[in-house]
């Protein structure tokens, strides 16, 4: 009996060593170890041998049991570790080949833009307002100071609407987003710190105009507001969308419906502000360091009467700047046709 | 409007010693007009030296060339040339080896490099005026070398050829910069606004700058002689002025005997330094003048006028031939200058070619006038006619400009031209002049800028800028200087004077921070939310035209007559507000079907409804969505699905669909509408066959969404509904039916056997494939749908299972004569 266990042991022992696969291994367990498996079957003759010597025959088996167990154990491992460290050939891809994509949307630049002004103006804590497109010429002209002859109100600068003229004047589409100033001011509600933003028209189509386009309009009345908070608030912003290391400047301008009124300058990105490009010559993205950024200036007292605010009580200051412009800025991006923003050709538009 | 302001010709004017170009740039730039740009004059004169003819020798192997010994002074040079007034003891300009010239006035500068002309060696170039960008101030017939002897009566004087400067050559070998009088000069390109029109003038200019850094003005204007006025038609011109309105002043002078001929260098040279072509004397002191003192000044040859002269407005179909060449007809809008029998200018634009002196003309006849601007400017749009003086008139300069302004012409005629003044200058002008007067108190400046500033400071200022000044306590009282009537309008503008010459950059900048007044419009908040989850979904967003052509809305099949219209429009392409965003997505899908087979678009914009009849409100502007599926298999479903995730995502669950028919618009079989409270949601489907071929596309499907309802009813709240704690028990179903039986039907029988069984269960129907055509009969198709059990007491067991599915198997055929399929 004990002969036949140990010569179960070696016969194992060889099968194992044998073995080239898995299957084989499990074939060997089976065959050997399993519920009706040699040790199994040889055990069965247990019964015949003495009572004397059974313990230590059983024990025998058990420990051939566990030694041979132990043998397909290492085995398995060693086989497994052997199909793993060949992973590499076996199933190898070719990992330049493009990955699945989930489905890849584009958001127009317009909307990048308007969600880039929109979030830096909230963070100093300005609204965004909506107000009409098609308004009358009351609230795009007439209550922002402009004198009924004055040239934006030429029927060549503006479109008007085939519609009666009311007691608001014409009806138009709005040329800048400036007709949400007395609208704002209206609602009586103060401090004012709006910014509108929306889709201006005006009669122009060439390489640097399209007839519609988009403008952001802030405006901040309140007591005692003066050039100082202007200063501020366009600092900010020129330092928070374009970059902390950018320097602006106000110049004199005119605008009707602003007084004093500016132009903002920033400094240039590309020369640093200091008017020499990178190969010694005059910078062609600047005039002598600085590009222009747009209008501002102090709210016209007239524009706040026009909105029953009294200017004695209240002052404040507005800007009006161009989305489309200011945002190409930031990107530096050079778009040669400005109208390729709305020709809506895909080329384009999967490129944001 | 920018104006060339010549640093040489500004410095008569105003004391800029000790002030470089680029810190008058710099300091302008913050406190008055911008200089934007700075160009040197000369620069491209370098090279370029005077050198004086000693002998003139025929060329060995050329007939038409010559080989001329020049002296440079330090050298002689040899140089071939083919100037056809080439002789000895010329001065003629030589550009040397280095020197950049145009071959013949044309093309790009070359750099000159040594050379052999027909086997002679050149040692540089002896320029004609042309080859060196100086043809406008020395025309010439081709083939003519630049005679400077000849061109300023030398032996001129060196330095700044002036008159009365004397008459001696240069130094041979002096640069031709020099001589002529650019080296030290820079042109600035300065942009001077609207309101500004004084300023535009070099005299206005320097008064600006004189002010802002804090410099002497040396402009005086008293011209000798003193010119004698005479008031209304006693002149020495007689002036009648019909269109009172339209002309605030018009002056007239007369000055026979005038030899009209070239302009002297001096004077060349500063219409030069504005781009002004030099023409003749009387011409170029016109242009002078104007850009001296920003006062337009036209001349006429008084031997082609008939009588005295009117300013008048047009008569219908009366015509004119201008200066410029061409003919321009009038309306009855137009204000002309004319004489007895014929219009004499297009008044403040341009005069009449056959007015005008010519280097005949003996006896001239001086205007000096001011117009209404609206006039001057409507009038040059009619007739599509710009020029410097109407540039300048419909910015609305001072009638008190006008006296100055003639003296000035008229002295620099006599002094230039020779002849004699007629009798008193004429000067017709509605009302008397009353200078304006506005008030402004300290306290007020110093709230508006920010800063505490001295009341010496204040008055200070405004007085070196021309105004008059009273003060009494903090209030300044101020008398508007004539030359700042137009833009001054009241007290206000005072403090803009202070605050810009005290210098903007000054001022410190604060932030006003603060919460915001109020949230922002749910609407705008929303409208970014469906942006986002739209690209997020793989959609490309378009941003096209409110307005819209008719052809584009009829191709769509949509009637532009209840639109509202631009009145004005640019083209036809622009002429409709749209009341549909569908047309336009259609366009753009169109454009780019030939490269993008698949295309998935959408737009988010306002839409303009109208309110009541006639459009005497404004129109009810909408938010809309638009999105377009084309190229893909089944778009309609791709569409829908788009809806339905936006459903989702907006937290909109109480939502009822139904089937579209009888729009044109849409395809029959293939739409449907979405409905939340009975209003609207969305119309979603593949558009009629026969549109989307008129738009060259093959099917396409769209989704039409007002999103105003979509916003009323969104929430960014969730709700929970338990999940189970036992398993589902999952079955697949295929069943054949008529292919009008709907699967929402099938769904909404199923989820019922499951709530109405004794122990409640939740039945869900996912729906997973149809399909028509082999192995089923006709007007038959196959449905399949995984259906999923489940209880929330306990585990269902298999054959509870089977009773649902024998249920809902016999339902099914019951109402909708299912077949279940093997």
């Amino acid at each position: 009996m004990q002969d036949q266990l140990n010569a179960l042991k070696l016969e194992v022992e060889q099968a194992v060593a044998a073995a080239k696969d898995a299957a084989e291994l499990e074939n060997i367990e089976i065959r050997y170890l399993g519920r009706k498996g040699e040790l199994t079957g040889l055990l069965k003759g247990l019964a015949g041998v003495s009572a004397e010597d059974r313990p230590k025959i059983g024990a025998l088996a058990n420990q051939i049991k566990v030694q041979c167990e132990g043998l397909i154990a290492a085995k398995r491992s060693g086989l497994e570790d052997a199909a793993l460290s060949n992973l590499a050939e076996t199933e190898r891809e070719d990992v330049t080949e493009p990955g699945v994509r989930p489905p890849e949307g584009h958001l127009h630049l317009m909307t990048k833009a308007i969600n880039e002004i929109t979030e830096t103006f909230e963070k100093i804590g300005f609204v965004r307002t909506r107000y009409p497109e098609v308004d009358w010429d009351y609230y795009a002209f007439e209550s922002l100071n402009m004198p009924p002859d004055h040239p934006a109100r030429d029927e060549w600068e503006t479109f008007f609407m085939d519609a009666p003229v009311s007691e608001m004047g014409k009806m138009v589409l709005t040329p800048h987003t400036s007709n949400s100033q007395v609208r704002e001011l209206e609602r009586g509600e103060f401090p004012v710190r709006m910014i509108n933003i929306a889709k201006c028209y005006r009669r122009q189509s060439d390489a640097t105009h399209v007839p519609m386009f988009h403008q952001f309009e802030g405006l901040y009345v309140d007591k005692n507001v003066s050039i100082t908070h202007l200063r501020g608030v366009l600092d900010y912003f020129a330092k928070s969308f374009f970059g902390a290391d950018r320097k602006t400047r106000l110049r004199p301008f005119h605008f009707r419906f602003t007084e004093p009124s500016f132009e903002i300058d920033i400094s240039c990105g590309v020369c640093g502000g200091s008017g020499i490009g990178a190969d010694k010559q005059k910078c062609k993205i600047c005039k002598r360091g600085w590009l222009e950024l747009g209008g501002a200036g102090m709210v016209h007292p007239n524009v706040l009467k026009a909105a029953k605010v009294d200017p004695k009580k209240y002052s404040g200051f507005a800007f009006g700047w161009g989305v489309e412009r200011t945002y190409l800025m930031k990107e530096g991006m050079q778009i040669d046709d400005l109208r390729a923003l709305y020709k809506n050709d895909l080329r384009f538009l999967k490129q944001f | 409007m920018n104006s060339l302001v010549s640093y040489d010709w500004l410095s008569e004017y105003v004391d800029l010693k000790g002030v470089t170009p680029d810190e008058f740039a710099r300091r302008m730039s913050l406190s008055g007009p911008a200089v934007e740009k700075i160009h040197p004059q000369g620069a491209d004169l370098e090279k370029v030296v005077v050198g004086h003819v000693l002998e003139v020798n025929p060329h060995p192997n050329a007939d038409k060339l010559r080989i001329a010994v020049v002296d440079l002074g330090k050298e002689k040079a040899q140089i071939v040339c083919g100037g056809s007034n080439l002789k000895a003891d010329q001065w003629v300009t030589v550009a040397l080896i280095g020197s950049k010239v145009r071959w013949h006035g044309e093309g790009d500068p070359i750099t000159l490099e040594p050379i052999e002309i027909r086997g002679v060696k050149s040692d540089g170039m002896i320029c004609a005026a042309n080859e060196i960008g100086l043809f406008d101030a020395f025309p010439h017939a081709e083939r003519e070398i630049l005679d400077l002897g000849a061109t300023f009566g030398w032996n001129v004087g060196a330095g700044s050829p002036r008159p009365g400067r004397g008459n001696r050559a240069p130094t041979p070998g002096s640069p031709l910069a020099d001589v002529l009088g650019l080296s030290d000069d820079v042109v600035m390109d300065i942009e001077v606004t609207s309101n500004r029109v004084d300023a535009m003038g070099m005299v206005g200019m320097a008064r600006e700058a004189a002010a802002i850094l804090k410099k002497d003005f040396l402009f005086n204007s008293s011209p000798t002689p003193p010119l004698k006025l005479r008031g209304g038609a006693g002149g020495g011109v007689k002036v009648t002025v019909s269109a009172k309105k339209q002309c605030g002043r018009y002056m007239a002078a007369k000055i026979e005997g005038v030899t009209v001929a070239p302009s002297p260098w001096w004077l060349k040279r500063r219409l030069l330094s504005a781009g002004i072509r030099p023409i003749n004397n009387i011409v170029d002191i016109s242009n002078f003048v104007m850009l001296e003192m920003a006062q337009p000044i036209h001349t006429f040859d008084a031997a082609t006028l008939d009588g005295g002269i009117d300013v008048r407005l047009s008569r219908v179909g009366e015509k004119m031939n201008a200066l410029d060449g061409k003919e321009y007809a009038f309306d009855d809008t137009v204000l002309l200058i004319a004489d007895q029998s014929k219009p004499i200018a297009i008044a403040g634009v341009m005069g009449a070619e056959n007015t005008g002196v010519m280097s005949n003309t003996k006896d001239v006849v001086i205007e000096v006038a001011t117009f209404d601007p609206v006039v001057i400017r409507r009038g040059a749009r009619k007739v599509n006619l710009q020029s410097d003086a109407q540039l300048r008139f419909e910015k609305g300069p001072s009638t008190e400009a006008c006296p100055e302004a003639l003296a000035r012409a008229v002295e620099l005629i006599l002094e230039l031209a020779g002849g004699k003044l007629v009798g008193p200058a004429t000067d017709v002008r509605q009302g008397t002049y009353k200078p304006l007067k506005y008030s402004v108190t300290t306290d007020e400046v110093t709230s508006l800028i920010g800063v505490k500033l001295a009341q010496k400071e204040m008055v200070d200022t405004l007085r070196r800028l021309g105004f008059q000044i009273k003060t009494t306590g903090k209030k300044i009282t101020a008398i508007v200087p004539w030359w700042r009537d137009h833009d001054i309008e009241d007290g206000r503008d005072l403090i803009e004077e202070i605050a810009r010459v005290y210098g903007y950059g000054a001022i410190p900048a604060v932030v006003p921070f603060d919460l915001a007044p109020r949230p922002m419009d749910p609407e705008l908040a929303w409208e970014k939310h469906v942006r986002d989850l739209s690209a997020g979904a793989g959609l490309t967003e378009i941003y096209s035209y409110s307005f819209v052509s008719k052809d584009l809305l009829a191709k769509a099949g949509y009637d532009a007559a209840g639109m509202l219209h631009v009145q004005n429009p640019l083209t036809s392409d622009f002429e409709v507000m749209r009341t549909t965003l569908l047309p336009s997505l259609l366009q753009v899908a169109s454009e780019n079907r030939e490269r993008f087979a698949e295309q998935q678009l959408f737009e988010v914009a306002n839409v303009y409804y109208p309110t009541g009849e006639g459009w005497t409100t404004l129109p009810d502007e909408q938010l809309e969505l638009g999105a377009l599926f084309v190229g893909m298999t089944d778009p309609w479903r791709h569409a829908k699905g788009y809806v339905e995730f936006l459903l989702n995502e907006m937290g909109i669950r109480e939502y009822t669909w139904k089937r579209l028919s009888g729009d044109a618009f849409w395809h029959p079989g293939r739409s449907v509408q979405v409905f939340a409270n009975g209003k609207l949601l969305a119309t979603v489907g593949e558009i009629s066959p026969k549109i989307a071929q008129a738009f060259k596309l093959d099917r396409v499907a769209l989704v039409d969404m007002p999103l105003e309802t979509w916003i009323e009813l969104a929430t960014a709240a969730k709700s929970y509904v338990p999940v189970s704690n036992f398993p589902e028990a999952k079955r697949d179903l295929a069943i054949v039916v008529d292919h009008h039986v709907e699967f929402d039907d099938i769904a909404r029988a199923a989820v019922r056997i499951g709530a109405q069984n004794t122990l409640p269960v939740k039945t869900s129907a996912e729906w997973f494939d149809t399909y028509r055509g082999k192995n089923l009969p006709e007007g038959k198709k196959s449905v399949a749908m995984h259906l999923t059990f489940a209880s929330q007491e306990r585990t269902l067991e298999s054959a509870e299972v089977d009773a649902l599915m024998e249920k809902i198997t016999l339902t099914l055929k019951e109402h909708f004569e299912a077949e279940v399929r093997g």
